[in-house]
């Protein structure tokens, strides 16, 4: 390099074995073992052309790329290392262990779990470690849940250090829609040693990228892109080495200090690499905000985020049922209430007698992630269910919480600097609360001097100063709103307040909590715990965003309030609508209205007896005839659910049990993963009062067995798409009659047929979901 | 690039003759669609060399064999493999909007079938005019006619599809992202007729509202 400010990679490996003819859907890494002197001149002609670094030939070596192959990862990867070695030799150049994508997606973009991923990952960097790799590379990644996995895999196995680079393509996303923000976030948190880009497009595309991660990390960036674009005809790449170097420099002064070349370059490229010129000098490094993100959302803290709390069962009859039966669905409902109601984080809490909180809180984790783009805070007051939560999480997360006890600090602070999270600390330890602002902030400090030893940085931890209840302790209110103002000002962290506790047994509660939010926003909360569906709670909110400026030009509160009043238009414009057409007509709102309005008069059986069901015919027969399509049949459904939520709401409450004309289970079969169509049967089912377990896609016949077994259902669902997986559609149905008491089974789904149901032996052929229906009240009853 | 045709999308929920509000919502959905998502494609073209076993694309590993390439591929001197995909976004779109209310993730869903075609079609433009002058055939696809399934994974491989697009394949043969789409065509110098009509070559032909009713959409 031209000073030594800047670190030369090398060049495209599969470029160069291409261009000496390597076999058309050949696997190259197994050139290792099968010709190790042809890498082996690769890397030599690297090292000549100035590469410091150079990547092993072991980007595609994993178990499942390897699997029919007749080569272990083992030989492969430690032959790649060994050649890699030998050509470094004496030149002090180091060798990187190369890790690339699987090559199948991860749940629950696809079928693969996130833990054999990482098993994947960690034989990979078991076999490279031992071989001798002075470095690991995990690049060309584009799905940020398999980059974690494959981080923790090689932290967790070794002590090399780790560099992280993905791909991203002209929106300035990878093709899985993560941002360099939340990359970079992510991946400082877990400790990687560098991050940046390779692959996708040329240097001059990526300049907007490298400016972006630069500004998101303290970490050297690392820039390694292809040699522009290949044309469609003639396979050639766009730029040649001195107009690939040429943009490369503009990439250098944009913040990347390791260069090198990718898909397109090879070693005349490096050379002219080698004379780019850093510019660590005039580079300013402002100090890093906070932050918490999932793939495409990097919230930074400083600002007001509102935390919904929500998922959280104390004193929530409904929520403790659903979390007691596992009724993850649930859980995703409320995750979306709250999105949608402007929350900008979301609290989980699955705590509960009778909950294995370390096996629910990573599921309804993953369940949340799968359908709701918020970041979360893991709220647990148990290490292993916060442990396996924030592994599975994708993303940076929040932790719920730590406290001044040495037990908390000594067992949750390291779980939040391995992880990479940030931190809630309570200010309360083995004494209790203490009554004084100045007994919280001598708290808050000593939680933050732990972290700061733990090597969790500051902008990551937020305090709690404690919301008491005021009509118990009235004097608490001043000291809570005073203990956050001194911890924002003179500690500068983040203030989280659990809000609503304020009102707690106070008639017109929701005034106090307001008012309450009102003056702890003035003293410094920035992260306020909220109910973000009471509209009063938000508008507050929306209204302080205006007066600190945060609501640029008052955009939002005009489109809150603008919108609210068409609203209000609205609901005046229908007042003679009865409970049967609102369903009819798929109208939610109006369904719940209407429903609550009816059972100040009428038993909660005979509404569903004589208005739900009788509403729900009446569109399905209209559906049959032609006359009315899938999404308003399935509008109808979902306005009676509506209803449902409401009668069983109220049934609750009088401690009898839930509406349910029965159980059933469904799952898309093993192989499958599209299930829009056995989510459309669950949607009306579920509106006739079945309860339906919905075991989800791509699902094992053994598991579909052993819940049939657990829930002793009469009948059981399938579903499959493809031509492909109706092997799988058959296997279930089989074991499932092998059942000692074998439940009755339907199937269906756009590639089966009535024959084909008979020949499997399935119980069932629904060709629709009204055929479901029928099918479902013929065993029913 | 053109918008998505509601129309289309009513088609393949069965809904052709839906009415003014449906369409209305259809619409909505597909410029919410369209504001959030951009078809993406990449394609190649390559040498076609007759071999005793069949049709090879020279430079990749697909050999084709069956009736289906051979009537396609005849009159060409060049085949072009090009695949086309909403992405992985997509389908975190859909899995979210499922979660909140199905009847538009069915809609969503016709939706992104229409503006997954309509980038193929974007697509084959951008092909046709890199050669002037020249024909192009229809295009097919794995698991049309007699060009089997598991051609996917050459075909996919052949477009290094997975870190040009991020389209990978399951195990069952199932690309991942959901709404992804492959084809080959042919390049030939003289006119080329249409060849494939009907249900058997439809892309929709397993999920068909009009097919499991006995009917076809042209009817």
């Amino acid at each position: 390099m031209a000073n030594d400010e800047l670190l030369l990679l090398d060049g495209g490996m599969g470029t160069m074995l291409q261009r000496d003819g390597l076999q058309p859907g050949a696997i190259p890494e197994l050139l290792n073992v099968t010709n190790p002197e042809r890498i082996r001149t690769v890397h030599r002609a690297y090292l000549e052309a100035g590469s410091r670094v150079i990547y092993a030939n072991t980007f595609g070596a994993n178990g499942l790329k390897l699997k029919d192959s007749g080569h272990t990862v083992a030989e492969t990867v430690s032959a790649g290392i060994r050649i890699a070695r030998e050509a470094a030799g004496e030149t002090g150049a180091r060798v990187a262990l190369d890790i690339g994508p699987l090559g199948q997606m991860l749940q629950p973009l696809g079928t693969l779990p996130f833990e054999r991923a990482y098993e994947r990952f960690a034989e990979m960097v078991r076999t490279g470690a031992g071989a001798g790799a002075d470095l690991i590379v995990i690049e060309t990644m584009s799905d940020l849940y398999e980059t974690k996995a494959a981080v923790l895999a090689a932290k967790e196995h070794s002590s090399l250090p780790v560099w992280v680079t993905m791909s991203f393509d002209r929106t300035g996303r990878t093709f899985t829609g993560c941002t360099p923000e939340s990359m970079a976030r992510t991946m400082e948190g877990l400790g990687a040693d560098a991050v940046g880009v390779n692959c996708s497009l040329g240097p001059a595309e990526l300049e907007d990228i490298i400016r972006r991660i630069r500004a998101a990390t303290n970490l050297p960036v690392i820039a390694k892109p292809n040699a522009g674009l290949p044309d469609p005809i003639t396979g050639k790449y766009s730029l040649g080495p001195e107009d690939f170097a040429r943009d490369m420099q503009r990439l250098a002064e944009a913040g990347a200090e390791i260069l090198g070349g990718c898909c397109g370059t090879d070693p005349d490229y490096i050379r002219e690499l080698a004379k780019c010129t850093g510019n660590r000098k005039d580079r300013q490094t402002p100090p890093l905000r906070g932050a918490v993100c999932t793939p495409s959302v990097c919230r930074e803290t400083g600002r007001i985020a509102v935390i919904g709390e929500r998922i959280n069962p104390t004193g929530k009859k409904r929520l403790q049922q659903a979390l007691l039966e596992e009724d993850l669905d649930y859980l995703v409902d409320l995750a979306v209430s709250q999105m949608d109601a402007g929350a900008d984080i979301l609290d989980v809490n699955v705590g509960y007698p009778g909950v294995d909180e370390v096996r629910l809180l990573p599921r309804a984790v993953q369940a949340i992630q799968a359908a709701v783009d918020l970041p979360l805070q893991l709220d647990s007051a148990n290490p292993a269910a916060l442990e396996a939560a924030l592994r599975v999480y994708n993303g940076k997360p929040a932790v719920n919480s730590v406290s001044g006890k040495e037990e908390s600090l000594r067992t949750v602070l390291p779980l939040v600097k391995k992880y990479g999270a940030a931190v809630v600390g309570l200010t309360l330890d083995e004494n209790g609360i203490p009554e004084t602002t100045e007994g919280r902030v001598a708290i808050a400090r000593r939680i933050l001097e732990r972290a700061e030893q733990a090597g969790i940085p500051r902008e990551d931890v937020w305090i709690d100063c404690l919301t008491l209840t005021v009509s118990a302790q009235q004097e608490q209110a001043r000291e809570t709103l005073s203990a956050v103002r001194r911890v924002r000002e003179e500690l500068g962290l983040n203030t989280v307040l659990g809000v609503s506790n304020i009102s707690f047994g106070l008639p017109n509660r929701l005034l106090v909590t307001q008012t309450f939010l009102i003056s702890a926003l003035e003293a410094g909360l920035t992260l306020p715990i909220v109910n973000p569906n009471q509209k009063e709670i938000m508008d507050a909110i929306a209204a302080r965003r205006v007066l600190t400026g945060e609501d640029d030009s008052c955009r939002m509160y005009i489109d809150r309030f603008a919108g609210a009043a068409a609203d209000a238009k609205v609901a005046v414009a229908a007042p003679e609508m009865t409970l049967s057409d609102a369903i009819r007509r798929g109208l939610k709102k109006e369904a719940a209205r209407l429903t609550e309005a009816a059972l100040g008069t009428r038993d909660e059986m005979e509404l569903v007896e004589q208005e739900l069901i009788p509403a729900l015919e009446k569109t399905g027969e209209a559906y049959e005839k032609g006359t009315v399509f899938l999404p308003q049949l399935l509008s109808s459904a979902q306005a009676a659910q509506a209803a449902f939520e409401v009668i069983r709401g109220e049934l609750l409450k009088k401690g009898r049990e839930a509406v349910s004309r029965g159980t059933l289970i469904m799952a898309t079969v093993q192989g499958d993963i599209h299930d829009i169509g056995k989510n459309i049967v669950i949607t009306v089912l579920e509106n006739y009062g079945w309860r339906v377990i919905d075991l989800g896609k791509d699902v094992p016949p053994e598991t579909v067995v052993r819940s049939a077994e657990d829930n002793r259902v009469p009948l059981v669902g399938l579903s499959a798409l493809m031509t492909t997986t109706l092997p799988a559609m058959e296997e279930t149905v089989r074991q499932l009659k092998a059942m000692p008491n074998p439940p009755l089974v339907m199937v269906g789904g756009a590639v089966v047929t009535a024959d084909w149901a008979k020949a499997i032996g399935a119980d069932f052929y629904g060709r629709d979901v009204r055929d479901a229906v029928r099918i479902a009240q013929k065993v029913f009853g | 690039m053109k918008h998505i045709s509601a129309e289309e999308a009513m088609r393949y929920m069965g809904a052709g003759a839906g009415d003014e509000d449906l369409r209305k919502e259809t619409q909505r959905i597909a410029e919410e669609l369209e504001k959030r998502i951009r078809p993406k494609h990449t394609w190649r073209a390559v040498p076609i060399r007759q071999e005793a076993e069949g049709i090879l694309l020279v430079g990749t590993a697909l050999l084709l064999t069956g009736r289906m390439a051979k009537r396609m591929l005849s009159e060409c001197h060049t085949a072009v493999l090009m695949a086309c995909t909403l992405g992985a976004e997509y389908d975190a779109m859909a899995r979210s909007t499922e979660a909140r209310d199905m009847a538009r993730a069915v809609m969503l869903d016709a939706c992104a079938g229409a503006w997954v075609e309509q980038g193929c079609d974007e697509a084959e433009a951008e092909i046709a005019a890199r050669f002037p002058g020249s024909f192009l055939t229809d295009r097919f696809s794995p698991g049309y006619g007699d060009l089997p399934l598991d051609a996917q994974r050459t075909l996919l491989a052949a477009l290094d599809a997975e870190r040009r697009l991020g389209i990978t394949l399951t195990d069952s043969l199932l690309m991942i992202p959901a709404k992804s789409v492959t084809a080959i065509l042919g390049v030939s110098d003289r006119p080329q007729p249409a060849r494939i009509r009907g249900c058997a070559y439809c892309a929709l032909r397993e999920r068909c509202t009009y097919r499991k009713r006995g009917k076809n959409c042209g009817e």
